[in-house]
């Protein structure tokens, strides 16, 4: 999938990246490691490994900013060292043009026995600067690092703060076309964090193209335009900032809630269990993207141990767990259909959706025959999209009373009153 | 433009850039060289970082480790050169010949074999050809004990015995071939310690045996007869042998062992370079 489209024709891509996939070698003992050996020098077989990467597809174009979100050990910094060429990939190719700035978690390639100007000298013969184009950045380097004497000092007396100032000082002397960052604001203290983020906006704005890694939503939302969430070396989400940081919280949520183990249930045999809840055909873990009017349709599957007939439960609740609407087979007079001998299968359809734009959690839940008990449950997510200046949940019904239309978007109030509407 | 815009611009360089034309072809070797020769300086630095004298020790060092074989030789062993004229003295000059060429050589194959496992946290964090780290760590010992057999051939000059120093255009020549015999085991080994973390202990036992098999404390005629050709088999025979024809014109050396240590130096180097290209991209891997 590609982030971002072309700016013109003629620009191609700075990052293209295919079937990107990196497995690393299991070498737990050191025979593995000479059997390894021997396996590369006569190219015989393949030596077993551990997939952390698999399929990614990337284009990144100049001038575009994509964040990379996921959690800790989903494979961002092994995307990132592929992209900047540390690693090799295992399958697929990667090809990024141009000037690359990297900074790959803290102290990137620093030598701790060196002084800080030693290490910007080494930094700027890596990055391939001569020694005149060296003298002629070093003060400008020296002077956003900003951490006084300790510039003369080794590199090992440093705080991890010094040590991402200095960091990223010698790689915003470079300018380059691609700047690559993994996770290194989060370690620099307030003013210097606005430092970097003002400066990052800046080269932003001067067409600079971003690959950043964070944790921090906030970060990524204020620099990034796309994020790319990968998720057990997987691409979960692509797209928009919103849509996807949106996405991956509301993963979270439901991750921090806690769900049952679901074989603990079946091996309880309690007596109604969900074997399936599909939201709008969905059985994926990742939430469910939907635009405001949408139809929102879930199906449960329940499996009834005694034969008798189960009501079905739907809710849903805004992700901090505020309910917005819930409803069973039982209240609205319906009945399960009978699929086979124990199964029981609901389907309800909500037309035209009338939730505001946000991220929203689904839930299914099967009861007794009398509607009075509740058994097992099952949670989806869905983001609502959209723009809106509308307040609250839900979009109610509403019309204004002896007033002039003016030209506007479709379904944009001017003014917020409309919630009271 | 404003000044980081300005240096920033005046320098162009590409990674793993698949569309690879002449210019960045170009550039990527100017790049390298910018990495080598700063890693160089780098090495020679690290190893007197922390002394007092600094570079005045790269010097001393020498003469004082000459003093002490020279004590040892000529009065503990009372080692004579084969010969009837030969002075007392001469063993010194003879001594100087060879060793100093095999510190050269020891040290560089040995502080290759690391280099990339020293370097880990730079391979792991930075894309720049691995082989720089290996060029560095040779480059900086041959240097450093280049300086230092300079130094000799004066001190043996000044102590009388008469240096060839016509014949100093060769003996740079067979230095030069040595420096790249050491490479080629330098990149073989850099590259396979990277998989076997034994190897370089296991070197540590193997280069003494290396030099007591080689003519480096002795001459070939100290040997008996049937062992004497046994040395050909050793690849850095042939460099004392020939440093002390040329300089010192002590025994001679046959155009046929020349040509086969030439081969046997590039040869290494090939083999060592093959190695390494293959197995450098998986050097993350195994770190």
């Amino acid at each position: 999938m590609s982030v971002g489209a072309t700016v013109n024709g003629i620009d191609a891509p700075l990052v293209v990246a295919r079937e990107l996939g990196k497995a690393y070698p299991k070498v737990f003992r050191p025979r593995d490691r000479l059997r390894a050996l021997g396996k590369l020098l006569l190219d015989a077989g393949e030596i077993e490994s551990v997939p952390v990467l698999r399929d990614v597809n990337l284009e990144v174009v100049r001038g575009e900013s994509l964040g990379l979100i996921g959690e800790n050990g989903a494979g961002k910094s092994t995307l990132l060292k592929l992209l900047t060429g540390v690693l090799t990939p295992t399958t697929g190719s990667v090809e990024v043009r141009g000037r690359v700035g990297a900074l790959l978690e803290l102290g990137a390639g620093f030598h701790p026995e060196y002084t800080g100007r030693d290490n910007i000298a080494m930094s700027a013969a890596l990055y391939g600067l001569g020694a005149d184009e060296l003298r002629a950045c070093l003060p400008e380097i020296v002077a956003f690092a900003d951490i006084g004497r300790y510039i003369d000092e080794p590199v090992k007396h440093y705080s991890s703060g010094m040590v991402v100032r200095l960091g990223f000082a010698i790689v915003a002397a470079l300018k380059p076309d691609l700047l690559i960052t993994d996770e290194v604001l989060a370690v620099g203290d307030e003013s210097f964090q606005k430092k970097c983020v003002r400066w990052i906006e800046n080269y932003l704005a001067d067409g600079g193209t971003l690959i950043l890694v964070s944790h921090s939503m906030y970060h990524i939302q204020k620099l990034c335009r796309h994020a790319l969430w990968l998720r057990q070396g997987e691409v979960a989400a692509v797209g928009d900032v919103f849509d996807v940081t949106q996405a991956y919280l509301a993963y979270h949520e439901r991750k921090t809630v806690g769900t049952p183990d679901r074989s603990v249930i079946a091996a309880q045999g309690v007596e109604f269990q969900l074997t399936q809840f599909t939201v709008n055909g969905s059985e994926q873990d990742a939430p469910v993207l939907l635009n405001r009017g949408d139809a929102l349709r879930l199906t449960a599957r329940v499996r009834s141990r005694d034969g008798r007939t189960p009501v079905i439960a739907f809710g849903i609740m805004r992700a901090d767990g505020t309910a917005v609407y819930g409803v069973s087979s039982e209240m609205d007079g319906v009945v399960p259909r009978r699929e086979s001998a124990e199964i029981w299968v609901a389907e309800i359809v909500f037309d035209d959706l009338a939730l505001l734009p946000g991220t929203y959690t689904i839930k299914a839940h099967p009861m007794d025959t009398e509607g009075v008990r509740l058994f097992d449950t099952l949670e989806r997510g869905i983001v609502v999209r959209g723009n809106t200046r509308e307040f609250g949940l839900i979009r109610l019904p509403h019309r204004w009373n002896d007033a002039l239309q003016v030209e506007l978007p479709q379904n944009t109030p001017r003014t917020p009153s409309s919630s009271r509407a | 433009m404003t000044e980081p815009a300005r240096c920033a611009a005046s320098c162009k360089t590409s990674m793993k850039s698949t569309h690879a034309t002449t210019d960045m072809a170009r550039s990527s070797r100017t790049k390298t060289w910018a990495i080598t020769t700063h890693f160089i300086r780098r090495e020679l630095r690290s190893r007197y970082l922390g002394s007092l004298s600094g570079s005045v020790w790269a010097l001393l060092q020498p003469l004082m480790q000459l003093a002490i074989y020279a004590f040892v030789w000529t009065y503990v062993f009372k080692m004579r050169l084969p010969g009837d004229d030969a002075a007392q003295t001469a063993i010194v000059p003879f001594l100087a010949l060879g060793v100093w060429p095999w510190n050269a050589f020891s040290e560089a194959v040995m502080r290759s074999a690391t280099a990339i496992q020293d370097n880990a946290g730079l391979v792991g964090k930075v894309a720049f050809p691995h082989g720089v780290l290996v060029v560095a760590a040779s480059s900086a010992s041959f240097l450093l004990h280049g300086v230092g057999f300079a130094v000799v051939l004066m001190v043996i000059e000044l102590l009388g015995i008469p240096v060839r120093f016509v014949m100093l255009p060769l003996a740079l020549l067979a230095f030069a071939m040595l420096y790249v015999l050491a490479l080629g085991f330098g990149y073989l080994f850099a590259a396979t310690q990277v998989f076997v973390r034994d190897l370089s202990q296991v070197l540590g036992q193997l280069l003494p045996l290396m030099m007591f098999t080689a003519p480096v404390l002795y001459s070939r005629d100290f040997l008996p007869e049937r062992f004497r050709s046994w040395l050909d088999w050793n690849p850095f025979t042939f460099y004392p042998e020939y440093f002390r024809a040329k300089l010192l014109g002590i025994g001679s050396v046959e155009i046929s062992a020349q040509i086969v240590a030439l081969c046997v130096a590039l040869g290494v180097y090939v083999l060592g370079r093959m190695v390494f290209r293959r197995l450098t991209p998986r050097f993350e891997d195994f770190l």
